[in-house]
């Protein structure tokens, strides 16, 4: 018995070190984007996306996002966008129906703050995506606000004729607010 | 010409009314109808948004107008015109001011309802006057722009057709004392105190 003990402390050690796993409370936790449409900045949300989310703020180096965000559930607010949004010429959801995150590495900025590098492929681009990470426990859980600014033309997001930034502007800012609660009880 | 009007003619100022915000329906009714039947390119976003800064140009000078006649007097009826017609053209003419106020209004409903921005030639940004999306009000502005529209029609070929009446038929000047051309009629009648 005191060998098994044994045992397991050694293959619990023996395991690699993770930094701390979340589960994220989905139905208080959100993933939208800032546009800018005819000069004016309009909200957009993804309804359905997963988070897989390992992150303890004295161990960056075993950090870990993996985010997966499913395009069809975005909305803005306006029946004509968000009829355009899942069409070929925008998202493209018949051919690339999710966009995915995923972290390389976590640093602090200049300023003491987190940032994720990594690499999102959105409509079958991947480029290299900083995300600034704000980290707060709360109780027994966590808050986890992450945003960064893309250019929705480095993935093609609205091209032909919708390549016209005086119509829609080029930058637009992902945004996330998860709400983190213990994983594994 | 004067600026304000007088018993027998129009002023400046209400003739630039006039003949602008004329001007200016025509052109968005020749928009309307034609920018709902593109296909959604950007070339369609901006043909909206210019329907929309003319509509709320007509929305300011039609208030301007509202507030110019107040101001200003009314060249008088022709002595020979009947009550009924006296009137008729009343009504009309109240029904075009509420008109060219409703349909401006209702069509800023309707874009607040959709969600869309708003902005005067891209110059002025113009407030929604909804909190967000609202489809049901949305499609009720929406059928009220219309309908409103083929109704500014109808007064319009009424109120066209009544001045074409006055100036032919009747051969009075109610229709010259409109125009910023002298003619012959408005002159005459201009020049006559006894009228």
């Amino acid at each position: 018995m005191k060998r098994l003990v044994l045992a397991l402390a050694a293959l619990a050690f023996a395991l690699p070190a993770a930094a701390r796993d979340w589960n994220v409370d989905a139905a208080r936790s959100s993933l939208g984007f800032v546009g800018t449409y005819q000069g004016e900045a309009f909200d957009g949300t993804f309804k359905r996306f997963t988070a897989r989310i390992a992150y303890d703020p004295a161990d960056l180096a075993h950090a870990r996002f993996d985010v997966t965000v499913d395009l069809a559930s975005a909305g803005t607010q306006n029946a004509e966008r968000d009829q355009m949004l899942p069409g070929a010429d925008f998202f493209d959801v018949a051919k690339f129906p999710a966009a995915h995150f995923v972290s390389s590495a976590f640093r602090r900025a200049a300023d003491g703050g987190v940032l994720a590098d990594g690499t999102l492929t959105l409509r079958g681009v991947s480029k290299p995506v900083t995300l600034t990470v704000k980290f707060a426990p709360a109780g027994g859980g966590a808050t986890l606000d992450v945003a960064t600014t893309l250019k929705r033309l480095d993935y093609g997001i609205g091209g032909g004729d919708w390549a016209d930034t005086s119509v829609i502007a080029d930058a637009v800012t992902v945004k996330s607010h998860l709400v983190l609660t213990p994983a594994g009880g | 010409m004067p600026l304000r009007s007088s018993d027998a003619r129009w002023g400046a100022l209400a003739q630039f009314f006039h003949w602008t915000v004329a001007l200016l329906i025509v052109a968005q009714g020749a928009i309307g109808l034609s920018m709902v039947e593109m296909a959604t390119t950007p070339a369609k976003v901006k043909v909206y948004a210019l329907h929309k800064s003319i509509g709320l140009t007509v929305l300011a000078l039609a208030l301007l107008r509202l507030a110019w006649r107040a101001a200003d007097r009314r060249p008088a009826d022709p002595p020979a015109m009947p009550r009924w017609q006296v009137r008729a053209s009343r009504l009309t003419h109240a029904a075009l001011y509420a008109l060219i106020l409703a349909i401006p209004l209702s069509g800023w409903l309707f874009n607040s309802a959709a969600n869309f921005p708003l902005s005067w030639f891209g110059l002025l940004h113009v407030p929604s006057l909804t909190a967000g999306a609202d489809p049901a009000l949305k499609a009720l502005a929406r059928g009220t722009h219309e309908a409103l529209f083929w109704i500014l029609a109808a007064v319009l070929a009424l109120h066209v057709g009544a001045a074409l009446k006055h100036h032919l038929a009747d051969r009075d000047d109610v229709l010259a004392r409109m125009l910023p051309w002298r003619t012959r009629r408005a002159s005459a009648s201009a020049g006559d105190p006894a009228r």
